[in-house]
């Protein structure tokens, strides 16, 4: 039996680029891992506690809070500063 | 590695699967986050992750030190397309594939066949495979494009005739999305200028902002397929995160102006266009207060709406003829004039002015020390601060005369910055799409 045929309401999906990841650390002591704060509210305090719980737990850790610029946009400044000075980023919280 | 709340799990999975990293490291903490104490902060952290249902904080050492193989390291790419056709077994199969796969507003379509999606085609010049532009359900997601076929195939779906098919191309070629996942649910405004509104038959008229007019029906309905089917969808949870959705999405709240009863110039001029010209200007919009008459106290009761409202998102006066003619009377002779007079008069202290989402949308500015904004956050906390700029503040004449109404809607177009199409004007030619 033919079947019933209506044209797609879909638009045109963009190909996929596979993106690599960084490879993971061999641990975190000594490491230096910058939490972002990217904006949205109430962000900054839940990096505050995150901070404050690496320096109560886990000192040897250094940790540093910064601000993404815009929540909506990525904020290539910051970035190259995390590449250049950083082991690893923790950045939230998207919401 | 990144951190969100547990409600956007599958929003989530699904971004970095498109972004090309799948493996990407996430962590998750419960909801809600704004407002929430130190106290239950601390307790996020110490508490478990929802999604993974082990401890944050081991979730945290596990993903940043566990060895990743290589091939999640390098990521995953592939093609996607979308087939020309749905096939089923028949009609009532259709309609409820269409349900399944989410095309529809869950109210009725009209099913997409060659012969009217043809037919559709009819009320453009632009040939069906000439590309109109892209869209996304919000910053930071992948934008999909789409031709001309792709917006008839939507503008068949709601209903809509052949001759308003220029009105809807323009709307699809703007950028704005009647779908906007935004967690605050906005809604849109459609305002229709020029002599089209005429050609169409659309109403500016009695009950213009509702639903007593076909042209102003479907073009809406059709602004909301359209968005939601081009832009890869619009799916709580997964491409749509309104915490309570916005029932303005059925139909945007289109309109036409009505130019003719107007003692101002028509909204379109704002933007450059002339009188003979046809536009479409989309606004993203959150809700509306309601007056009537400037009575005795009309001074306060204004300052008193415009107080109430978000400040930084602008807002949109629709006015009854008899309402605008008012404001003449009183010496506005100008929509300019009255945006004025509400930006000079409608002002709320600094602290509340910051007291606000507000603040996450324009710190960038204040952080590059961009006036006014720069100014108001370093103001003192009780200085009064204008809740909108000028140019965030929109007049649009529309009703019927049957009483001097008027209602003042929460939003305006969308600011330049975040356009999706940079530097487009907010108004869209309608005639580029005849």
């Amino acid at each position: 039996m033919a079947k019933f045929r209506v044209l797609n309401p879909e638009g045109y999906p963009p190909k996929v680029n596979a993106r690599g990841m960084a490879p993971s650390l061999d641990g975190l002591d000594g490491k230096r891992l910058f939490l972002v704060d990217v904006g949205f509210a109430n962000s900054d305090n839940f990096m505050a506690q995150l901070r404050g719980w690496f320096e109560e737990h886990r000192p040897s850790i250094r940790t540093e809070v910064v601000r993404w610029r815009n929540q909506h946009i990525p904020d290539p400044e910051l970035c190259e500063r995390i590449r250049a000075d950083g082991d690893a980023a923790i950045i939230g919280v998207g919401t | 590695m990144g951190v969100h709340l547990n409600v956007f799990a599958h929003l989530v999975r699904n971004t970095v699967k498109t972004h090309g990293m799948p493996s990407a490291r996430q962590v998750f903490v419960p909801t809600p986050l704004m407002n929430s104490s130190p106290a239950v902060l601390r307790g996020y952290v110490e508490g478990d992750d929802p999604v993974h249902e082990r401890p944050f904080m081991v979730e945290v050492f596990d993903q940043l030190t566990r060895p990743v193989p290589d091939d999640e390291l390098r990521g995953e790419g592939w093609d996607r397309s979308t087939p020309r056709y749905v096939e089923a077994d028949g009609e009532e199969e259709m309609h409820a594939l269409f349900q399944v796969h989410r095309y529809t507003d869950f109210l009725p379509v009209v099913l997409p066949t060659e012969e009217r999606v043809e037919r559709m085609l009819a009320g453009t010049s632009h040939p069906p495979d000439e590309m109109v532009g892209k869209l996304r359900p919000t910053i930071g997601m992948e934008h999909w494009h789409f031709d001309v076929e792709r917006v008839a195939v939507n503008a068949v779906m709601a209903g809509a005739a052949p001759e308003y098919f220029p009105v809807i191309l323009a709307l699809a070629s703007s950028g704005d999305t009647g779908r906007q996942s935004s967690m605050s649910s906005m809604g849109n405004m459609v305002v229709v200028n020029g002599p089209i509104r005429h050609e169409i038959g659309m109403n500016s008229g009695i009950g213009a902002l509702g639903p007593y007019n076909h042209a102003n029906s479907t073009i809406g309905r059709a602004f909301g397929l359209l968005s939601q089917n081009l832009q890869g969808g619009s799916v709580p949870g997964e491409t749509y995160a309104g915490s309570q959705g916005c029932n303005f999405s059925y139909n945007c709240i289109t309109y036409a102006e009505n130019e003719e009863a107007s003692p101002w110039e028509p909204y379109h001029l704002k933007y450059g266009y002339s009188v003979d010209e046809s536009t479409v200007t989309v606004s993203y919009i959150w809700g509306n207060v309601w007056a009537e008459y400037l009575r005795t106290f009309w001074e306060e009761k204004l300052v008193a709406m415009i107080s109430g409202l978000e400040p930084g998102m602008g807002c949109t006066l629709v006015l009854d003829p008899i309402v605008a003619r008012e404001f003449v009377e009183k010496g506005f002779d100008t929509k300019e004039k009255l945006a004025r007079w509400i930006h000079e008069n409608a002002k709320i202290p600094q602290r509340r002015y910051w007291d606000h989402v507000m603040l996450n949308l324009i710190h960038e500015e204040v952080e590059s020390g961009v006036e006014p904004f720069a100014s108001y956050w370093n103001a003192p906390p009780d200085e009064l601060i204008p809740v909108f700029e000028p140019d965030r503040i929109n007049v649009v004449v529309a009703g019927g005369e049957t009483n001097g109404h008027f209602s003042i809607f929460m939003g305006s177009p969308m600011r330049a910055k975040f356009r999706t199409n940079a530097g487009q004007k907010a108004a869209v030619s309608i005639d580029a799409w005849r």
